[in-house]
């Protein structure tokens, strides 16, 4: 190793790599190739800085199948919705007489009454703005609701949204009951059993949302908390204890971010700069090993020959003939759909061609003088493959290594595209796979469905031009002749 | 000739065997195991279980179970399928016809339209038609087949749908779904679907074809051969079609036989997308069925089907270059 490093070896090797450079920077598709590898690096390595969300727990972040935001520029989207989420200020309505109350972003409160036995509402309320002419698909509402420290009193509460015109639409309810409460409510616009409870005889057929927000559709709309007590028949005091808290009312948005969303309403630019970092790295590993293969395979077979050069040639004969993608599925089916399975067996198929041209390249040389004045000067074997035969196959190396990542790539996008992907990490295939499986061609998701597809083009173009130009520097008989 | 023909025919069979072999060793030693703790009732008691082993002649020693294996294979008895409980090769035996029908239109289509694009580039090195055909065939080789596919989907089959009503090319199977009873309406129809897989293959393949060819006119063209040939007075036609050309076509043939695995795998993603009844999509869905049985036959029949192609690109190869032909040792 010392050798390695010493400082003749070092000016050798960087005058090299300067040469190799200099031809390299004025090659134009090679030059093209490195910096769109540069740019899909930065994407990798500044994913989180890039976009705001995390697809390793996808939220829904707008309605499913937003428009890419900048849609808004064409008149025919410009009034989409955004996704709106309102935090209320609580405002307390009638029934004020009869509670201790806090209003504000939570409601905490009591509820007290002594003597006359009677039904008392109370309603908090509070409004909000939409300003879009085209109304929602869906809205949900998401709140914690507590009931406790009940004496003598039955309660029932009630949640409304009363659009511009004053029609309120009772959109949870929970009923009559003296038992104490603690619940997160989860509250959709498409839930079944509530369009049935609130008189809707085909739920399937409606769409609440719509409904709601119609003429106007622009306007101040509020949102009524109404709790009601029925003190029983024979008490002096009737007592409870309210709270509304987390109240936060989701009007998912139809344009979204920069690619707007998928079916689940997840974001898709950040899948989509999230699957850079797996696709490089797993096409960069494959390549790696396989290419490790494919030259440890050649010298050996080159150099050795005999028995060992004929076994493992037949042996690539045999790999040749197997048909990869199949086996794949097979393998990673039967093993396991894990990240590193898929880099090693993608790396199996991938050193076949590479073996081949290395032996024969090391068939050409391995009689050459400097060979032959090595083993006279009693260099071992595998001394003379590493220190002699090696350094003369890099350039082949490198540039079957540069040209071998775009089948890893495709073959990890193959593997994903038909399901047999890892399903913790985001990867380009998978999101073709779930575009392909979820309806992005019935709706025409072409934000969905295709940036991926381009992505995973122009990583693998990247790297056949960087090959193209690299096989033209060190491939004599490619060179153009002046 | 004949002798480089029987070596070739040898390394077949071994290859044959290995892959039979590798089969045996996925299919039955690792995957189905014991099938008794899978597919039988837990109820059965030990000597039932015990019985039916024997009875499916799972307790003899691995090797009598992997010679009747092997006898099986060869006599393409490949069982049932859990899926279906039809035989395999009842199965097979309608599905590969199309298989073929698809891989053939696409293969021939690619291979004519990638050479035809070399060979135009190849000749014209540095011209801006040159430029311009190494562009597309640099894109095309590096746009992933299944995502051609894809697009073609959503433009000719979904985006016309929107906008007229009716798809251009249908989206998926291989007939429409009353099939036309009329034998020159039903193969229009055939004809139909075909084309929207088949020219997405075509397009999505051309490109490593084609920039291939070119390297090779242009290795061909640069040759001193060449130099002499055109002394003679020859025609850049002539030069090109009946010297270059013919010099490149063994290469040619060899890289079919080695392009035939990357196309068969590329129709199973193929078959997938667009629901082709042909074994691609027939094999996947068995994977996900855990249907070994099928995927096993599969397997099998694509090994066989690329040692074929390998055999037949061989012969080729040997008819196609005299110093094979004529048995000079290279």
């Amino acid at each position: 190793m010392a050798t390695l490093f010493s400082k003749e070896r070092r000016t050798i090797y960087s005058r090299k790599i300067k040469g190799f450079w200099e031809e390299f920077s004025h090659n134009k598709i090679g030059f093209f190739g490195l910096l769109l590898l540069l740019m899909f690096i930065v994407m990798a390595v500044f994913a989180p800085w890039l976009t705001p969300y995390d697809p390793i727990t996808p939220s829904r972040v707008a309605d499913g199948f937003a428009q890419p935001g900048w849609m808004t520029i064409f008149p025919q989207y410009s009034d989409y919705p955004r996704t709106m989420e309102i935090f209320p200020l609580w405002e307390i309505g009638n029934g004020s007489d009869f509670v201790e109350i806090y209003p504000g972003k939570d409601v905490e409160c009591s509820f007290y009454m002594t003597g006359e036995t009677k039904m008392v509402d109370i309603s908090f309320t509070t409004s909000f703005n939409y300003s879009y002419s085209v109304p929602p698909n869906r809205f949900a509402v998401t709140f914690d609701w507590v009931a406790k420290n009940l004496t003598d009193v039955r309660y029932s509460s009630k949640l409304f949204l009363v659009n511009p015109n004053g029609t309120s639409t009772r959109i949870w309810k929970e009923p009559y009951t003296n038992l104490p409460r603690s619940l997160s409510v989860i509250a959709e616009s498409t839930d079944y059993w509530l369009l049935k409870s609130i008189g809707y005889s085909d739920p399937k057929a409606i769409n609440l949302a719509n409904l709601i927000f119609s003429n106007p559709i622009i306007g101040e709309y509020s949102l009524v908390f109404q709790v009601s007590f029925r003190p029983e028949e024979d008490t002096r005091m009737a007592r409870a204890e309210i709270s509304l808290l987390d109240f936060k009312f989701f009007i998912p948005g139809l344009v979204h971010g920069i690619l707007g969303t998928d079916f689940a309403g997840s974001d898709v630019f950040s899948q989509l700069i999230y699957g850079t970092r797996v696709s490089l790295i797993i096409g960069l590993m494959a390549a790696a090993i396989g290419t490790s293969i494919g030259v440890l395979v050649g010298i050996v077979a080159g150099y050795v020959g005999g028995a060992v050069d004929e076994t493992l040639m037949r042996i690539v004969d045999i790999l040749l003939c197997l048909p990869g993608l199949p086996l794949l599925l097979t393998l990673v089916k039967l093993f396991g759909k894990n990240v590193f399975y898929v880099i090693i067996f993608i790396a199996l198929f991938g050193w076949l061609g590479l073996a081949r041209t290395i032996r024969s390249q090391i068939l050409s040389i391995r009689e050459a003088a400097f060979v032959e004045c090595a083993v006279a000067s009693g260099a071992s074997r595998p001394y003379i493959m590493r220190k002699h035969l090696l350094p003369n196959i890099i350039p082949i190396a490198l540039a079957s290594l540069v040209l071998s990542v775009p089948g890893g790539i495709l073959a990890e996008a193959s593997l994903s595209f038909l399901g047999f992907g890892d399903p913790r990490v985001p990867t380009w295939g998978k999101m073709l796979n779930y575009a392909f499986g979820h309806g992005a061609f019935e709706n025409f998701a072409w934000w969905w469905a295709i940036p991926p597809g381009i992505a995973i083009t122009l990583v693998c173009l990247a790297f056949v031009f960087m090959g193209f130009a690299i096989d033209e520097i060190v491939n004599p008989r490619l060179r153009r002749r002046r | 000739m004949r002798e480089y023909l029987a070596k070739r025919i040898i390394i077949a069979m071994g290859v044959l065997f290995v892959v039979a072999a590798l089969n045996f060793i996925i299919f039955q030693v690792m995957w189905a195991g014991d099938p008794t703790s899978t597919i039988l009732n837990p109820d059965f008691t030990l000597e039932q279980k015990q019985m039916l082993l024997e009875s499916w002649g799972l307790l003899e020693p691995l090797h009598i179970r992997f010679i009747k294996y092997l006898q099986n294979m060869f006599t393409w008895r490949f069982g049932v399928s859990f899926q279906s409980r039809m035989p395999v090769i009842t199965e097979l035996s309608w599905r590969l016809p199309n298989t073929i029908l698809l891989l053939g239109t696409a293969t021939i289509g690619t291979i004519i339209l990638g050479i035809s694009v070399g060979v135009f580039a190849g000749s014209r090195r540095g011209s801006k038609a040159d430029v311009f055909s190494l562009g597309v065939g640099l894109f095309a080789d590096g746009v992933p087949t299944f995502f051609v596919q894809m697009i073609f989907l959503l433009f000719f089959s979904y985006l016309f749908f929107l906008w007229f009503g009716f798809q251009f090319f249908p989206s998926r199977h291989m007939t429409s779904v009353p099939k036309p009873t009329d034998p020159i309406v039903y193969m229009a129809d055939v004809a139909w679907h075909l084309a929207q897989p088949a020219l997405s293959l075509i397009i999505a393949g051309f490109g490593g074809w084609a920039l291939y060819v070119r390297n090779l006119i242009i290795d061909a063209l640069t040759q001193d051969y060449m130099v002499t040939a055109r002394a003679k007075g020859l025609s850049e036609r002539t030069l090109l079609y009946r010297h270059a050309f013919r010099s490149i076509l063994p290469p040619i043939s060899t890289i079919i036989t080695l392009s035939i695995p990357a196309i068969v795998t590329g129709a199973m993603i193929t078959e997938y997308i667009f629901t082709w009844p042909g074994i691609g999509s027939w094999y996947i869905a068995a994977l996900n069925a855990n249907d070994y049985p099928v995927v096993q036959a599969v397997l099998f029949i694509y090994a066989v089907l690329v040692i074929i192609c390998n055999l037949i690109a061989d012969f080729l190869y040997g008819v196609l270059d005299p110093r094979i032909r004529v048995g000079v040792r290279r």
